[in-house]
């Protein structure tokens, strides 16, 4: 029993190469071929050739993602600038007296300049500190602040992808939550992100990828509607640009 | 292997129980109702329904028809972004499997996110014996597990409790009393919750899509906790049933079409996630070490089975539930099993290959193929009941007093002339019997049917007796069939017939014909 924890996950893994074949190979079996060991003919791949073929102008895409976030309780705003987003941030932590706001490590976040006009809050940096326990900073916080890598039109959704300066935290623990969009990473369909990933490859991939599409929510007692059941219950979508 | 838990009883009797539950029976209809017309609403708003749903039984059975394929690439690209896979044959491995991770880590509590596949193992009885506190964090799931219950649906599992039940149990929890409102109750377990997710040692998940070709997994959910699960916990572990895969990211774009507007009527849920390993060594979150458990519990008696293979494409989403009117009237636990509903009727038999156990469950269904209309990946599972009765039959379960009246009744029925004799016989023995215009006696061969209902007097004139000037009626105004309903008619009866299967239709379409004509050769052999 003096296994060590990596002795033990090495057992493990060999077990699991050893019954990956009698598994697999059972699957095989019952599907009447043999191993297979080059990639069957898919003739399916994606959605169908109509719907790949649609594309939004800009104010479509801004008018149907707003129409989207609002219909499902959250808040949306169409700022011009970075600048306008910290201010209009600046104007709702007064208005809530926030006493804590956490936010990603982005130039772009950085430039909102949020310490210096909010010099009675604390203004946390994600990872900023590696000694700092992150995940209850992120649970303490009131507002959580972050960019959308890309943004879906037609659902409504907001997509972070995580980084050691990207918490995945950072969209999921506060009370409430900004997501900064810039128009210009605004999609059509789900399929043009989703599509960057197949390209991307595993190597490329971050360890998460959310699609935020609106405040956490429940339906759970008695079909009544509850907003904010674990994650934030407030989200504003800052469409800037 | 394991039959879950049937209560002992039949589902008449359970159904009865539920309907003298005069809040579950409301309930039920009403969510369900909710549901389906969101459904409706969400899939008119998308447009070409036919054609989404057609294309995600195509990609569900391309990979289906090579799941050892495409289950390899998962497991070798999971692994190559630092995933530890496991394989388990039967539930009792998977939990073996998930009490070692559970010592080894010292662990004291895990935090869950919805998993079907962990009820299916009763996972959590046997996480206490070992000491581990359990906690599901779906707030329905939260309750039903204080309550000691099952769920009772797949997507709304406390959908039988009112907010006063959920009040006393919550408070129980709490130490105090809280009030029946959905706000204080939901704000209660969040904050109770939030303790629970930052003290677990593990997390675990269930798993909606795997992605082949990137080794992903992906979650869709609306309250955030299997984002907490599987981002704030040091250790991961998620259960994943061995279908479960899709090939890529590209693919997601029609579940994810199709998932959410079945099961609740959304675009899409709150949050859908893609998890590719554990966190990277510079993360600040997202668990240090991750498991997938890769279950298969039953599933692989379905590959190859000609007439039961299609089950291994559903995507969970609850459609058929909704649609059903048995389920509408009788709600989930009725069906004393893990999954409810036409999908349980057929997989809870399927996955235990005990027709006989569970022969009761495929009668509870009217065979009126709403649940074959709303499934988005139009799996046939009307006609999948049928083939579970004719097995149950088959294998010498069928009533003996029904076979008897069914010959009877193919003897009657064979000749016009007995037919019409039985029936001035009848016209004139029921008097005996009638009483304000219905048959209510229990006496002899009436007592099965009419313990439920009351048997109508037979008309004065019948059916045959109309049928000449009918004939006539209907030959002169009969409407051409709607062509769409024909076309589908008679493409699926070609579907089922045809055996010779090297035509014109999809590869993957003669894959399973192929994997037919193999199997009627070989005499039918399933387990």
């Amino acid at each position: 029993m003096n296994e060590s924890h990596e002795e033990w996950l090495a057992r493990l893994e060999k077990r699991s190469h050893d019954r990956q074949k009698a598994f697999i190979g059972g699957i095989a079996n019952r599907l009447g071929h043999g191993p297979m060991t080059e990639a069957p003919l898919n003739p399916h791949r994606g959605a169908p050739d109509f719907w790949t073929a649609l594309e939004w102008n800009t104010e479509e895409k801004v008018k149907r993602f707003t129409d989207n976030f609002l219909s499902v309780g959250g808040h949306v705003e169409r700022l011009a600038s970075f600048s306008d987003a910290s201010a209009f941030i600046v104007d709702k932590a007064k208005e809530m007296d926030v006493k804590i706001v956490l936010r990603q490590d982005e130039p772009a976040l950085n430039e909102l300049e949020l310490e210096k006009a909010l010099p009675e809050a604390e203004i946390a940096v994600w990872n900023s500190d590696r000694d700092k326990a992150w995940k209850t900073e992120a649970a303490g916080a009131d507002f959580g602040i972050v960019q959308a890598d890309h943004a879906v039109a037609y659902t409504g959704s907001a997509v972070v992808l995580s980084s050691s300066g990207k918490g995945r935290s950072v969209s999921l623990l506060p009370t409430v939550l900004f997501i900064l969009i810039p128009v210009g990473r605004l999609v059509t369909r789900l399929g043009e992100v989703l599509e960057t990933f197949d390209q991307a490859g595993k190597e490329n991939l971050p360890a998460g990828i959310h699609f935020i599409s609106g405040p956490s929510r429940s339906s759970d007692i008695e079909n009544d509607l509850t907003i904010g059941v674990h994650g934030p219950g407030i989200v504003y979508a800052l469409l800037i640009g | 292997m394991s039959g879950g838990s049937k209560g002992g009883a039949t589902v008449k009797a359970r159904a009865e129980i539920a309907l003298n539950d005069e809040f579950l029976r409301k309930a039920v209809r009403f969510t369900t109702e909710r549901l389906r017309n969101g459904k409706k609403k969400a899939s008119d708003e998308q447009g070409n329904w036919e054609q989404w749903r057609e294309r995600g039984r195509a990609i569900r059975l391309h990979t289906i028809a090579h799941l050892d394929y495409y289950l390899n690439l998962f497991v070798d690209n999971a692994r190559a972004n630092g995933v530890h896979i496991h394989f388990a044959a039967t539930a009792a491995e998977a939990v073996e499997i998930s009490l070692d991770i559970a010592r080894r880590c010292g662990a004291r509590s895990v935090v869950k996110s919805k998993s079907m596949v962990s009820e299916e193992l009763h996972l959590n009885q046997a996480l206490e014996g070992i000491g581990v506190e359990a906690i599901e964090s779906d707030l329905g799931e939260y309750i039903i597990q204080l309550a000691g219950e099952m769920p009772s649906h797949i997507v709304i599992p406390a959908i039988h409790k009112n907010r006063y039940q959920i009040a006393e149990l919550l408070s129980r929890e709490a130490g105090y009393e809280l009030p029946p409102d959905t706000t204080a109750l939901a704000g209660f377990v969040r904050k109770k919750l939030r303790e629970k997710f930052l003290e677990a040692d593990i997390g675990m998940t269930g798993c909606n899509f795997a992605i082949a070709e990137t080794g992903s997994m992906v979650l869709f959910e609306n309250e955030g906790n299997a984002r907490m699960v599987s981002t704030i916990p040091r250790t991961q572990i998620t259960l994943m049933g061995m279908e479960r895969i899709i090939p890529s990211w590209s693919d997601l774009e029609v579940m994810a079409t199709l998932l959410p507007r079945s099961a609740t009527g959304q675009k899409l849920t709150m949050y859908m996630s893609g998890i590719t390993g554990p966190r990277r060594s510079a993360d600040a979150d997202g668990p240090d070490e991750m498991h997938m458990i890769i279950v298969d519990n039953g599933r692989s008696l379905q590959l190859g089975d000609p007439e039961f293979q299609e089950l291994l494409n559903c995507i969970r989403c609850g459609a058929c539930l909704n649609a059903c009117p048995v389920y509408r009237h009788i709600g989930g636990h009725s069906y004393g099993s893990t999954y409810s509903g036409p999908i349980g009727a057929v997989l809870t038999p399927s996955l235990n290959a005990n027709v006989a156990e569970w022969d009761d469950i495929a009668n509870a269904s009217t065979l009126c193929g709403a649940c074959y209309e709303a499934c988005p990946v139009k799996i046939p599972l009307h006609d999948m009941l049928v083939y579970l009765r004719r097995r149950k039959v088959e294998d010498g379960h069928g009533s003996k007093l029904e076979g008897l009246g069914m010959g009877g009744f193919a003897a009657i029925m064979g000749s016009s002339r007995r037919l019409g004799g039985m029936l001035r016989l009848g016209k004139t023995g029921q008097r005996l019997l009638l009483r304000d215009g219905f048959i209510k006696s229990r006496l002899g061969p009436l007592k099965g049917w009419n313990a439920y209902r009351v048997t109508p007097a037979l008309p004065k004139q019948s059916f045959r007796d109309r049928w000449p000037t009918l004939e006539q009626e209907l030959r002169a105004g009969l409407q051409e069939m709607d062509a769409s309903v024909s076309e589908r008619l008679e493409r699926r009866l070609q579907e089922r017939t045809r055996k010779d299967s090297h035509g014109t239709d999809s590869a993957d379409n003669s894959q399973l014909n192929r994997v037919r004509d193999k199997q009627w050769e070989g005499g039918g052999g399933h387990e």
